[in-house]
């Protein structure tokens, strides 16, 4: 209900009028032209957890612990009677006695007596707490969610550029770097929501474009393995880079072909949980160490000792690659 | 007359110490200095880990990222100040959105996503060679 509706019935039937502003949910006050309380309803009682006795004929600033005692306020109310001003959501945020931390919004209308011209100040009191919490939070979240982008914005970048153009055909370059960008994507994927990413779904998510027709990839079912949220992307990466050098050069590159993805976990000394991530081609074409490091072994060196915190063998087998990757969980 | 060889790296190789949260970026900026002749001496991905690797590394220069997961680089500016070793932000926010950005207020920020020349020419300039 608005003011000029509430005036109305203030005007009209003093009862029916009391009804309504019992019934208000958001505190009442009425203050005379020296700002002291006159009548306050039940909401108000309720809200600063108070009474009559403490609140009715005490100067406006004097309530509670002084806590509506603000220079700006006063002065703000003052000039709602002589000129016909008005307040409005007024923010107070203070500590109220029995009730703690509140965002008040104070709006004041000036009212006049229809029958002595009585002029008196109609001050209503919202509780903004709540909403200001959920803006509050809103805010923090909009902030993680920017800077969210942003990095993926910088990753991306940073893929782009990072990914070999030398002696590759535009479309080549476009595969190679789609294909780490959706490994990322899948990576992320796996930990999005405040999931935990674990062994074997990751290896699975990631591998999954390139199980295309026959090709052979058996990831293994066991041992379920949670992993931190951290360390699921840079695994994701690591997986990713393994699968397009076999579909190149390795394993995947030949129908006959097959790898295999496993693990086991040990404790070191330190008690420390470490996975022991192998994978493992076989029945490829022969097996030779690459002449210069790629972007890809760069990525799985790089990534398992500064992201995963372990390290990354690669061994260059005639029969086909084995990659161990090991790294505290 | 101005003696070069008494400033780091003159006329060439600089040693870099990288603090970044996100691998691939830090993998990418350390490619990039190398592909143009320096050294990424260490990289760090969290303010703990740097000031770790800061009680033995001297980088003649360093390039931090401001925001490491919800923690602020500040504690490794200041000490990075202490060492008197420059450094060169790469933040896609500005210094002043952050409480306590005096740490880092008058280094340069290079922004991100990063642009290799402009990080190059940050890293020159923040050692004197600009």
């Amino acid at each position: 209900m608005d003011l000029d509706e509430l005036y109305r019935l203030l005007r009209g039937s003093h009862v029916r009028a009391q009804g309504v502003v019992d019934t208000i949910r958001d505190p009442l006050l009425v203050l005379g032209p020296d700002l002291t309380v006159i009548s306050a309803n039940p909401a108000f009682y309720r809200t600063f957890k108070t009474d009559r006795e403490a609140t009715i004929d005490m100067p406006f600033d004097k309530l509670g612990e002084g806590q509506w005692n603000i220079d700006e306020l006063r002065l703000l109310l003052e000039q709602v009677i002589p000129r016909s001003a008005s307040v409005f959501d007024y923010e107070v945020t203070a500590e109220f006695p029995h009730v703690g931390l509140r965002t008040m919004l104070v709006s004041a209308q000036r009212l006049a007596h229809p029958d002595n011209g009585q002029r008196v100040l109609l001050v209503t009191i919202a509780d903004a707490t709540e909403r200001r919490r959920v803006e509050v939070e809103k805010d923090i979240l909009i902030g993680e969610l920017d800077h969210r982008i942003k990095n993926l914005l910088s990753v991306t970048h940073a893929l782009a550029r990072q990914t070999d153009v030398a002696g590759r055909s535009a479309d080549e370059y476009r595969d190679t770097f789609l294909g780490r960008f959706e490994a990322l994507g899948r990576s992320m994927e796996a930990t999005a929501n405040g999931r935990t990413a674990e062994l074997p779904a990751l290896a699975r998510a990631v591998v999954e474009p390139y199980m295309e027709g026959d090709r052979d990839i058996s990831v293994a079912d066991e041992a379920k393995v949670d992993l931190a949220s951290n360390k699921a992307t840079p695994l994701g990466m690591i997986l990713h880079e393994l699968a397009t050098n076999a579909t190149k050069f390795g394993a995947l590159s030949v129908p006959a072909g097959r790898v295999k993805i496993h693990w086991k976990l040990s404790t070191d000394e330190d008690d420390v949980s470490w996975v022991h991530l192998n994978w493992v081609e076989t029945d490829g074409p022969e097996t030779v160490s690459p002449e210069a490091t790629g972007f890809g072994t760069r990525l799985i060196r790089f990534t398992a000792e500064r992201e995963l915190g372990g390290r990354a063998e690669l061994s260059y087998r005639r029969e086909g690659l084995i990659a161990t990757v090991s790294f505290p969980r | 007359m101005h003696d070069e060889t008494n400033k780091p790296g003159a006329g060439g190789s600089l040693s870099v110490f990288v603090v970044e949260d996100e691998f691939l970026i830090a993998m990418d900026v350390e490619m990039m200095l190398e592909q143009n002749g320096h050294a990424v001496i260490a990289t760090a991905p969290s303010v703990e880990n740097a000031l770790r690797l800061l009680e033995e590394a001297r980088p003649d220069v360093a390039l931090l990222d401001m925001n490491l997961r919800g923690e602020l680089v500040f504690p490794v500016a200041e000490r990075l100040r202490s060492l008197n070793i420059p450094f060169v932000l790469a933040s896609a926010y500005g210094t002043v959105d952050f409480e306590g950005g005096e740490a880092v207020a008058d280094a340069e920020n290079i922004g991100k996503p990063i642009n290799e020349r402009r990080l190059l020419d940050a890293l020159r300039r923040a050692v004197g060679q600009g």
